[in-house]
C-alpha cells in the first residue's frame, strides 16, 4: 500500500511540475492531456493522499476508495474553477498563471504529505 | 482494487456465516473478511466476465458505426440501431449481473462492466455522430473561449456570464492549453462525465444501502435509468458530479445527529420517530479521519459549495433541501452547513449575479407558489409534436413511473426488512420542493429527476435483491437482469428520442463556418428555428436572433419572409437555415408540418434575398437592409 502511495505521489508531482512549463509553450495535445489531468485530479489527489484518505487493504476498509477517488475530482476541479473566477473577477485574466497556482497547491499538499507522521492513518469502517 | 466483500463462503461454514450476514444487515454491517471466506470464486470466471464486457464493447462500438444517421426519424436513434447493437447491450447487461452474483465481489470486474454499460448508453455522439449533442454545447464551448480570449465577463449579454465558473474553467484549460476548440472534449463530454460519476455514486450508495452488493447494483440502475441527457459539456452536469461528491462526504464522514437527542422535546421526539421509520446504523463505507482532517473536509465540503454556487443557478438550490432532511434524520451533524448552502446561492444571486436578477425580477418570481404550471404544466406541453415524438414523451413518463414505483416499493421493503432507507428516501423527495419556486424553462421535473435518481436507485434495488450479502439467487438474479433490461431499452428510446434535432452532422458545422467567414463582425444572424450548433465561436461578436424557439407551439403560425425583414431593415441580415433546425421544427410542432421548405424555397426569390451558400446541411441567405440599397 505504501508503494503505491508513492506511486500515486510521484506521478502526481511530475504531472504538477510538467503542467508549468506546459502552460506556456509545448504541442498541444501533450498540453491538453497533463494540464487537463492536472486540473481534473491534481490537487484533488496530493489533498487525498495528505489526508491518508487510503485505509488499509481489507474487505471493509474498501469503503474509502471510492470516497477518495470522487473527493480528489470535485476538489480539483473546485479549485480550478475558484483559481479562475478569482482572476477573472480580480481581472488578473492569466491562463498560464492559474494553471502555476494549481501546480503549486499540489506540491505543497504533497510537501505536507511527505512531513506528516506515518501513523496519521484514517480509519474507515 | 481490492476485492470488496466477505463473500465467497467455504461450504461448511455458509449457513453460519450467511446467519451472521442476516444479524448484521439490519445494521448494514458487512462480514469482515478472513483468510478463508477469500478466493473461491475461480478465476478464469472473473476473465470469462471481463472477456464478455470487452466482446460487448466491441460489438456495441461495431454496430454503432454502422449506423446510417439519415435513417435516424422521429422516433430517434432507437429505429436507425442494428440488431447487433442490442446483442452488445444484452451480453453487457448479463455481464454485469453475473459479476454481481459471484460469492465474492470484485470491484475492478464491476468497474469495467459498468464502464462498458456506458459507452454503449452514451457514447452515441462520439462514434455515431462525431459532435457534440445539443446546442447548447456549441454555446458552451463559445462562451468558454469568448472568456479564454477576453478574461472578462459581460453580465449583461446572457445568464451564464452571471454563473460563469464552469466557464472560467474551460476558459482556463483552453487558454493554458492553446486549444483552438474543445470540440473533442465536448464530443466525448457524455461518455467521460459518466464514468466520473461512478466514484461519487458508488460512495453515495455505500452510505444508503445495506451492503456493497446493493450498492454496485444501484449505481448500475443509475446508469441505466439516466435518459435526461444533461451529462454533456454544462455546468448542470459539473455541478452534479460535486453535489454528488458533497453528499458522499458529508454521509460518509460527518454523519449522526447535529445535536443532542435529548437536549429538548422536538429532538426527542424526532430522534424516536426516525429510528422507529428506519432502526438501521449503516457503518458500511463509513469513514472516521482524525480530527485536524475533519476539519479539512470541513473546508473541502465549503469549496464544493462554492464552485457549485458559481457554475450553476439550480444546483445549489438543489443542495438546500437535501442537506436539510439529512440533517432532520440524524444522517449529518454540520448544522452550519444547511445554512452555508442558503447563504451562499442568495448572496451569489443579490451580489454577483445582480445585473441578471435586476432584469429578471419578474420571471424569477413570477411563477412563486404556481405548482400547477411549473410541474404539470410544463409536462403537458412536452406531450406534443409528431406521433413518433409522442411515443418518446410517453416511454419518458412510463420510465420516470417506473423508477418511482421502485423506488417507492424498496422504501416499504427496506422499512418492513429494518434495512436503511429513510435517508435515501427523504433525499430522493427533498428536490421536489423546488416546484413551487419557478419552472427553470420548463425543464424543472427533468431535473429534478435527475436530482433524486441518485437515491432513489437506492431504495430501487431493495426489491431486486435480497439481504443476503452472499452472492444473488438465480431468482432475484434473473429479476434484475430483467429490470435492468426494461431501463436500458427505455433509456435508448427516451435518451435518443430526439436525436434527430440534438446530433449535427459536418455539412451542419460547415455552413455555419462559412457563415462566420462571410459575414462580418456585428452583423446579424438570424437562424428561422432555434436550433443550431454556432457561437462556438465569435459568442459576443454578433447579433444573434431566432425567428421561432425550438419549442411546441400550438397552432404555430406559418414563418414569413417580412419577419426576416424586419429585422433586416436596417442594416441587412443573414438567414441560416439548416437540416436539424427543420428537424426540430417537426419533431416539438414549432412550424407547421413542411414549412421551413416552403419558407426557405419562397423567400429565395425575394427581392433583396441572396443565397450565400448551400450544401447538404443547410443554406445561408444575405439579406439587404435599407442601407445596403433595398
Amino acid at each position: 500500500m505504501a508503494t503505491e502511495r508513492s506511486y500515486v505521489s510521484y506521478a502526481t508531482a511530475a504531472v504538477a511540475l510538467a503542467a508549468v512549463p506546459l502552460s506556456f509553450v509545448g504541442p498541444e495535445g501533450l498540453r491538453l492531456a497533463v494540464i487537463g489531468l492536472l486540473m481534473l485530479a491534481g490537487p484533488g489527489t496530493a489533498l487525498v493522499l495528505l489526508l491518508r484518505f487510503d485505509p488499509p487493504r481489507s474487505a471493509q476498509a474498501t469503503g474509502a476508495l471510492p470516497l477518495s477517488i470522487a473527493i480528489a475530482i470535485a476538489f480539483s476541479l473546485a479549485m480550478s474553477t475558484l483559481v479562475a473566477t478569482a482572476m477573472i473577477y480580480a481581472r488578473l485574466w492569466s491562463p498560464p498563471a492559474g494553471v502555476c497556482v494549481l501546480s503549486l497547491v499540489t506540491l505543497a499538499f504533497l510537501g505536507l504529505e511527505l512531513k506528516r507522521p506515518k501513523r496519521a492513518l484514517v480509519r474507515a469502517k | 482494487m481490492t476485492h470488496e466483500t466477505a463473500t465467497s463462503l467455504p461450504v461448511r461454514t455458509a449457513h453460519r456465516h450467511e446467519a451472521q450476514a442476516h444479524a448484521h444487515a439490519h445494521v448494514g454491517g458487512a462480514k469482515p473478511p478472513t483468510h478463508r471466506n477469500l478466493g473461491l470464486t475461480p478465476s478464469w470466471h472473473i476473465g470469462a466476465l471481463a472477456a464478455a464486457a470487452a466482446a460487448a464493447l466491441a460489438l456495441g462500438v461495431w454496430s454503432m458505426t454502422q449506423v446510417d444517421p439519415l435513417r435516424i426519424g422521429g422516433a430517434g436513434l432507437i429505429g436507425a440501431l442494428p440488431p447487433a447493437y442490442f446483442v452488445a447491450l444484452a451480453l453487457s447487461l448479463a455481464g454485469f449481473v453475473a459479476s454481481l452474483s459471484l460469492r465474492r465481489l470484485v470491484p475492478a470486474l464491476l468497474t469495467w462492466q459498468l464502464i462498458v454499460t456506458v459507452v454503449l448508453l452514451d457514447g452515441a455522439d462520439p462514434i455515431i455522430h462525431g459532435l457534440p449533442r445539443l446546442e447548447a454545447s456549441f454555446r458552451h464551448m463559445g462562451i468558454a473561449d469568448t472568456i479564454s480570449q477576453s478574461g472578462q465577463l459581460d453580465p449583461t449579454l446572457d445568464a451564464y456570464f452571471n454563473w460563469p465558473g464552469f466557464f472560467n474553467l474551460l476558459g482556463m484549460l483552453s487558454g493554458a492549453t492553446g486549444a483552438k476548440d474543445l470540440f473533442g472534449i465536448a464530443t466525448w463530454a457524455p461518455v467521460g462525465i459518466n464514468i466520473l460519476l461512478l466514484a461519487p455514486l458508488l460512495a453515495l450508495a455505500r452510505r444508503l444501502t445495506a451492503n456493497p452488493r446493493q450498492a454496485w447494483a444501484a449505481v448500475w440502475i443509475f446508469y441505466l435509468a439516466s435518459w435526461i441527457g444533461q451529462d454533456y459539456l454544462s455546468p448542470q452536469a459539473y455541478s452534479f458530479v460535486l453535489l454528488l461528491t458533497l453528499i458522499a462526504c458529508l454521509l460518509s464522514v460527518f454523519g449522526g445527529w447535529a445535536w443532542p437527542t435529548e437536549r429538548t422535546k422536538f429532538s426527542r421526539w424526532l430522534a424516536r420517530n426516525v429510528s422507529k421509520l428506519d432502526s438501521s446504523v449503516p457503518r458500511y463505507g463509513a469513514v472516521e479521519p482524525l480530527r485536524a482532517d475533519t476539519a479539512v473536509l470541513v473546508v473541502v465540503c465549503a469549496l464544493l459549495l462554492l464552485a457549485m454556487t458559481a457554475s450553476h443557478q439550480l444546483s445549489p438550490f438543489a443542495v438546500i433541501p437535501i442537506l436539510a432532511v439529512l440533517l432532520l434524520t440524524g444522517r449529518l451533524r454540520l448544522r452550519f452547513l444547511p445554512v452555508l448552502a442558503v447563504v451562499l446561492p442568495m448572496g451569489w444571486l443579490l451580489f454577483a449575479a445582480s445585473t441578471f436578477l435586476e432584469g429578471h425580477f419578474g420571471q424569477l418570481l413570477g411563477s412563486l407558489g404556481d405548482i400547477g404550471a411549473n410541474s404539470l404544466g410544463a409536462l403537458s406541453t412536452r406531450v406534443s409534436g409528431s406521433d413518433a415524438h409522442v411515443f418518446v414523451v410517453y416511454t419518458r413518463m412510463a420510465e420516470v413511473a417506473l423508477v418511482w414505483i421502485l423506488a417507492v416499493a424498496g422504501a416499504i421493503v427496506g422499512y418492513r426488512r429494518k434495512a436503511p432507507w429513510l435517508a435515501a428516501a427523504a433525499a430522493a423527495l427533498a428536490p421536489l420542493v423546488l416546484i413551487p419556486l419557478q419552472p427553470y424553462g420548463g425543464e424543472l421535473l427533468l431535473r429534478l429527476y435527475l436530482f433524486s435518481l441518485p437515491f432513489a436507485v437506492c431504495l430501487a434495488v431493495l426489491p431486486l435483491m435480497s439481504e443476503n450479502t452472499a452472492g444473488l439467487s438465480l431468482r432475484r438474479a434473473l429479476g434484475l437482469l430483467l429490470m435492468g433490461a426494461v431501463l436500458a431499452t427505455a433509456t435508448v428510446v427516451s435518451r435518443y428520442g430526439n436525436d434527430g434535432m440534438e446530433s449535427f452532422n459536418d455539412d451542419e458545422i460547415a455552413v455555419v463556418n462559412r457563415l462566420y467567414s462571410t459575414a462580418p463582425t456585428g452583423a446579424v444572424l438570424i437562424e428561422a428555428v432555434r436550433n443550431t450548433p454556432w457561437r462556438y465561436q465569435h459568442y459576443a461578436d454578433y447579433d444573434y436572433r431566432a425567428l421561432v424557439a425550438a419549442e411546441p407551439i400550438p397552432n404555430a403560425a406559418p414563418l414569413s419572409c417580412d419577419a426576416v425583414n424586419q429585422i433586416a431593415h436596417k442594416a441587412g441580415a443573414y438567414l441560416i437555415v439548416t437540416e436539424s433546425q427543420k428537424e426540430a421544427a417537426e419533431l416539438r410542432g414549432s412550424t407547421p408540418i413542411g414549412d421551413l421548405q416552403r419558407f426557405t424555397a419562397t423567400c429565395a426569390t425575394s427581392p433583396g434575398w441572396t443565397k450565400v451558400y448551400e450544401n447538404a446541411g443547410g443554406v445561408i441567405f444575405h439579406i439587404e437592409g435599407v442601407s445596403n440599397g433595398n
